[in-house]
């Protein structure tokens, strides 16, 4: 890195520093490349666009200041003076450069993005050598421009998203708020076209609710606490489930949902992780393997589009089976269904993870005190299992309430949260309504992980995933062993019929009706979605690339280094894993839809919005990953005068190689399935797989989205699988936790 | 990503002194060192020994660059190395783990500093294959780490540090991975090397026998503070304290008197001379200095235990102070037996007085 001459022992004090580099990059940039941009287009070139005929005097500022900064890098100086200077110009630099745009609205251009980064590494740079921060030059601008990303990206759109809610036309105001949250498609209890009164049934259910719950809590004694909690959750229960029942509306509606799936979901989840850990049956193990597999490969609403197969108004159940025709599928009951069917693997590979980390020795150490196997279960296995059983239940919450293919497929006349926002833009053009079902949304689930931290302490998700124990469990009772493995075969079988409706269904004209084998549907694929499919592969493959870069570079220094503000740097990067797509996707159109930072309608905004969603899981990896190194391994580099830069580069990334691989191909995966942040970003020319899938659906071209489907499904199922070949070959084993 | 080091390679290094001024380091809450003042003199091996948890690695770490201090300033020969990072210390550290890195082998385990810097592909070979012969890995080169014994794992650890020529050398617990035999054998390559190439090193150990056996200077410390430092005999001869006493070599200490050049213990009175001290005091004995005799002049004791260890006898002996330790070399057939009352004495080379 930096080049440094030493006449004595003396002479560390100066030298070069390799902020020139940095500083080349930003001249280039101001002399030919545009500054501004007058239309979406980022790959605009105009020689009215360059900074110095666009504005003369920002130009030349900006020239003067990176040529000396360059310039004096370049001379042996002393470290510490050239570094104070290179913080301060060049953080002047960039703050006028940012303050150019802000205040003239310009959108920017691909020359301002290049010279502001520059600008940033340089600062970063003069930080380290002159001292004020303590890591080196590479870790110090790491942390800027990881910083500006996720404040840019994720921060800032979200801060819209609220900003939105309360700002119509740029006034202030909290009627919008209001109005929203008072409209029927909010919340309506009452009907007036019944003639018994559901604001009664909802008030008797709060209550009987209510009480119920105070009377359990009051149960282990009466102690004033314990029983308000119990009273507030059965009140707040209580009204979900009369308001889901009786009434209606977004907000009542998606609790209700989340209420129903998430308990059926862990209960699920629990079962596989029990019986993959416990079973006698070598069959039943090795199956689950595949179960894990599954949310990985399926587009989040195939399960919702194959029960329109087997249960929809004209599905082989309903109508040919029992000669029904009804739409009971369209409702809370069908999307209840599609997410039970979506969101079981995720339970399960949370829950896998705990219950691999209990410890046999204590179950046989229980047993061996002759205590009763109900006895063991009850005071052993079940405390250490309510960490895993709370994170799966909460997780799978807020998976319902972010869901948003199967509400916007299986929906009917119902209305949830994670449409509305969607509807709200695209169908009634409010981009205000929008950010406050958004802000309401993100608000939920950030109430959801706020319990988690209450109910969990300081274990997260990541942590309760535990390793593998040494010893034997005693393996299940046979009666209970039975009744698992018939709910995981039935389980199973539902699976099975539901990719094969798909399958079949995209070799048949028109499913239930004309069941003529055709490759119709594969032909119309080819013409109108192949193109589409390669435009997500790039898209998803780009993102996917960038989000495992910069989630390493994150993941590097959350974990490994101290700094000012790591803390912050990390909850940043993760909150884009907290919030729902759909309100990650109306705060992109928001924040970038104008002014300096005009990105909508470009494919760029579509590969940040998947960089910024899937990074979080790279970031896990890698920081899980990185707590399996020893860290005086990155000391020992160090201290044999390897820059943090070169400890990256031949240290950790070689020993990454697994968790990296696993992390470009999951999230690659995870991007051609995604559709709640992007299809409020699609724009002709960048149109998605998923959304194109959902619009055929939707029109009723169900056997062309089967067979996109079946591509799709296919086509990921081929790309997991030779990351799981290639990763035996490296002899390490790929966690799928990871990817969840 | 050049790197270009004048005049740093180009022949052994000159030792240097390391001088720590008023250090204090505080992480978070917790003091981990208070107010070290510490001069290493160039070219000599310096132990910081201690009790789990005093502040030894903190100190290792802070003068390696890894840890910066929340106060004081660290000297490397004059210069003023505190805010210098890690890197460019011109430092090496062994570590308890070896920190080898485990995708590469021998070779380029020892060679990563050097190419890392940019050496000449020559120089890095000449200069690993001598490293490589210095301690004993001929042969092993293109081994993976893995694949290493544990002590030739540490020989790697030792000939990557080596072959940096680093100003200071670090060493945090180096061998405790070993068995006792080894642990004995590399501890006294470390010195050979160290010595012949005038490297000045900082050695953290809780093992006091190690410390002795290899330093120059020995620094006591407990709980962030120094609390003696000295050469191995001025420690053990003269501890400053109990904790002193006791953590180097055993002691036995009981409550005495001491006036006009005699120590009085329980009505018994032996000649001793110590300056500086007069009155109520602790009296420590080294085990070794007490000496039981069947007639004559000493305390009343009876013998409690004798157990034969093979090179050495260990017995103790009960007395009006308490029972008390006591070992003679090889097999004692004079010793007294169990229950014989003797007369203790105590030899004054491993006598101490401590302030009451
Ligand atoms: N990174 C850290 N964060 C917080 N406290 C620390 C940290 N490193 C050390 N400490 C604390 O500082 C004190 C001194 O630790 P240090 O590692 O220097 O002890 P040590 O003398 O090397 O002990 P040992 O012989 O067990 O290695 C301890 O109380 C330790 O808990
Ligand atoms: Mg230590």
């Amino acid at each position: 890195m930096a080049v440094i001459g030493k006449t004595s022992l003396k002479g560390i004090a100066s030298g070069r520093s390799p902020a020139w580099m940095a500083g080349l990059v930003a001249l280039v940039s101001l002399l030919v490349l545009p500054w501004g941009r007058t239309d979406r287009s980022l790959l605009e070139f105009d020689s009215k666009l360059l900074v110095l005929n666009q504005a003369p005097w920002l130009g030349g500022v900006l020239l003067a200041v990176v040529a000396v900064l360059t310039l004096s890098s370049l001379l042996h100086l002393p470290l510490v003076q050239r570094g104070y200077a290179l913080v301060g110009l060049g953080g002047a630099g960039f703050l006028v450069g940012v303050g150019w745009l802000v205040s003239t609205s310009v959108p920017f251009g691909v020359g301002a993005l290049l010279v502001l980064t520059a600008l940033l590494v340089m600062v970063g740079i003069g930080l380290s050598e002159s001292g004020i921060i303590q890591n080196d030059p590479f870790v110090t601008s790491s942390i800027l421009v990881c910083s500006l990303f996720v404040l840019l990206f994720i921060a800032y759109p979200l801060f819209t998203v609220l900003r939105e809610s309360v700002l119509v036309k740029g006034v202030f105001t909290l009627n919008k708020i209001q109005s929203v949250l008072t409209s029927p498609l909010f919340i309506s209890i009452e009907n007036p076209y019944t003639d018994h009164s559901e604001q009664l049934l909802v008030n008797l259910t709060t209550l009987g609710l209510g009480l119920l719950g105070a009377g359990l809590a009051a149960r282990g004694g009466l102690r004033g606490p314990r029983v308000l909690t119990g009273l507030g959750v059965g009140l707040v229960l209580g009204w979900i489930i009369g308001a889901g029942i009786f009434g209606g509306g977004a907000f009542p509606t998606s609790l209700y949902l989340a209420l129903i799936v998430a308990p059926i979901t862990t209960a699920l989840g629990l079962v596989f992780a029990l019986l993959e850990q416990r079973s006698r049956a070598v069959w039943v193990r090795r199956s689950l393997g595949v179960v894990s597999l599954l949310p990985l490969i399926t587009p989040p609403f195939v399960f919702a589009f194959a029960l329109i197969y087997w249960l929809g108004r004209s599905g082989i159940i309903t109508s040919d089976l029992l000669g029904l025709k009804t739409s009971f599928l369209f409702g809370i009951n069908g999307v209840a269904i599609a997410q039970v069917f979506a969101f079981t693997p995720v339970a399960f590979l949370i829950l896998r993870g705990s219950v691999q980390g209990l410890n046999p020795a204590l179950e046989e150490a229980s047993t061996t005190l002759r205590a009763h196997p109900w006895q063991t279960f009850r005071d052993i296995t079940w405390p250490l299992l309510r960490p895993g059983l709370a994170a799966a239940f909460l997780l799978t919450i807020i998976e319902s309430l972010a869901d948003f293919g199967n509400p916007m497929l299986l929906g009917g006349d119902r209305n949830f949260l994670s449409t509305e926002v969607f509807l709200a833009l695209t169908g009634r053009y409010d981009p205000n309504e929008a950010a406050v079902y958004g802000a309401v949304l993100l608000c939920l689930v950030l109430v959801i992980f706020g319990l988690q931290r209450l109910w969990l302490g300081n274990t997260s998700f990541v942590t309760v995933t535990g390793k593998p124990g040494a010893g034997n469990f005693s393996p299940l009772p046979v009666w209970l062993e039975r009744t698992l493995q018939t709910i995981l075969a039935l389980w199973g079988l539902a699976v099975v019929l539901l990719y094969f409706s798909i399958f079949f269904g995209s070799f048949v004209q028109i499913w239930g009706i004309n069941n003529s084998f055709t490759f119709k549907h594969y032909v119309d694929l080819t013409n109108l979605g192949l193109p589409v499919l390669l435009k997500t592969a790039q898209l998803a493959f780009i993102s996917a690339i960038i989000a495992t870069l910069v989630g390493f570079l994150i993941a590097y220094l959350v974990s490994r280094q101290q700094f000012w503000g790591r803390g912050l740097l990390e909850v940043g990067s993760m909150l884009s894993f907290a919030t729902p797509g759909t309100v990650m996707g109306v705060a992109y159109i928001l924040a970038f839809n104008t002014g300096p930072w005009l990105l909508t309608g470009t494919g760029i905004i579509i590969v940040l919005a998947l960089v910024f969603r899937n990074m979080p899981a790279a970031v896990r990896g890698v920081i899980s990953g990185l707590s399996q190194i020893d860290k005086s391994l990155e000391e020992a580099s160090t201290l044999l005068r390897a820059p943090s830069s070169t400890t990256l580069r031949r240290v950790l990334i070689p020993l990454l190689i697994p968790q990296l691989l696993a992390g470009l191909v999951f999230a690659f995966v995870r991007g051609m399935t995604a559709i709640s942040q992007i299809i409020f970003l699609i724009s002709p020319g960048n149109a998605l797989a998923t959304v194109l899938m959902l619009r055929w659906i939707e029109q009723g071209d169900l056997g062309r989205g089967a067979a996109m489907a079946t591509v799709m499904i296919l086509g990921l199922l081929t790309v997991i699988l030779i990351l799981f070949a290639v990763s035996r070959r490296l002899g390490r084993g790929t966690s799928l936790e990871a990817a969840v | 990503m050049q790197q270009t080091v004048s005049a740093t390679h180009t022949g052994k290094q000159q030792a240097v002194s390391v001088k720590l001024e008023g250090i204090v380091k505080k992480f978070g809450k917790v003091t981990a060192v208070e107010k070290v003042d510490l001069e290493l003199p160039a070219g000599k091996l310096i132990t910081l020994l201690g009790p789990s948890g005093c502040g030894k690695t903190t100190i290792l770490r802070m003068v390696a660059g890894l840890e910066r201090p929340t106060e004081g300033r660290i000297l490397f020969g004059g210069e003023d190395v505190t805010r210098l990072p890690a890197y460019l210390r011109d430092i090496t550290m062994m570590f308890q783990s070896y920190a080898l890195f485990p995708h590469m082998n021998v070779y380029q385990n020892i060679a990563y500093g050097l190419e890392v810097t940019r050496r000449p592909k020559q120089e890095i070979r000449e200069r690993v294959a001598e490293v490589v012969q210095q301690v004993g890995l001929t042969g092993l080169e293109e081994r993976p780490v893995a694949a290493l014994s544990g002590g030739q794992q540490q020989r790697v650890a030792l000939a990557r540090s080596l072959v940096m020529q680093p100003r200071v050398l670090l060493f945090d617990e180096p061998l405790s991975n070993l068995d006792a035999k080894l642990r004995k054998r590399v501890r006294e390559e470390i010195r050979d090397l160290q010595q012949e190439l005038g490297i000045t090193s900082l050695y953290v150990t809780h093992d006091q026998e190690e410390a002795m056996a290899i330093s120059d200077l020995v620094v006591l410390m407990n709980k962030g503070v120094i609390e003696q430092q000295g050469d191995p005999r001025t420690l053990y001869t003269r501890p400053v304290s109990r904790f002193a006493a006791d953590f180097i070599g055993r002691a036995n200490f009981f409550e005495g008197h001491y006036s006009a050049g005699h120590i009085q213990v329980a009505g018994y009175q032996q000649p001793y001379q110590q300056e500086g001290i007069s009155g109520k005091v602790t009296v420590m004995v080294r085990p070794e200095a007490l000496k039981v005799h069947l007639s004559g002049d000493g305390l009343d004791g009876t013998i409690h235990h004798v157990s034969f260890l093979g090179s050495s006898t260990e017995f103790s002996v009960d007395t009006p102070v308490g029972r008390l330790e006591g070992v003679v070399a090889g097999d004692a057939p004079e010793l007294p037996g169990r229950g014989e009352r003797v007369k203790v004495q105590f030899a004054p080379q491993g006598t101490f007085l401590l302030p009451a």
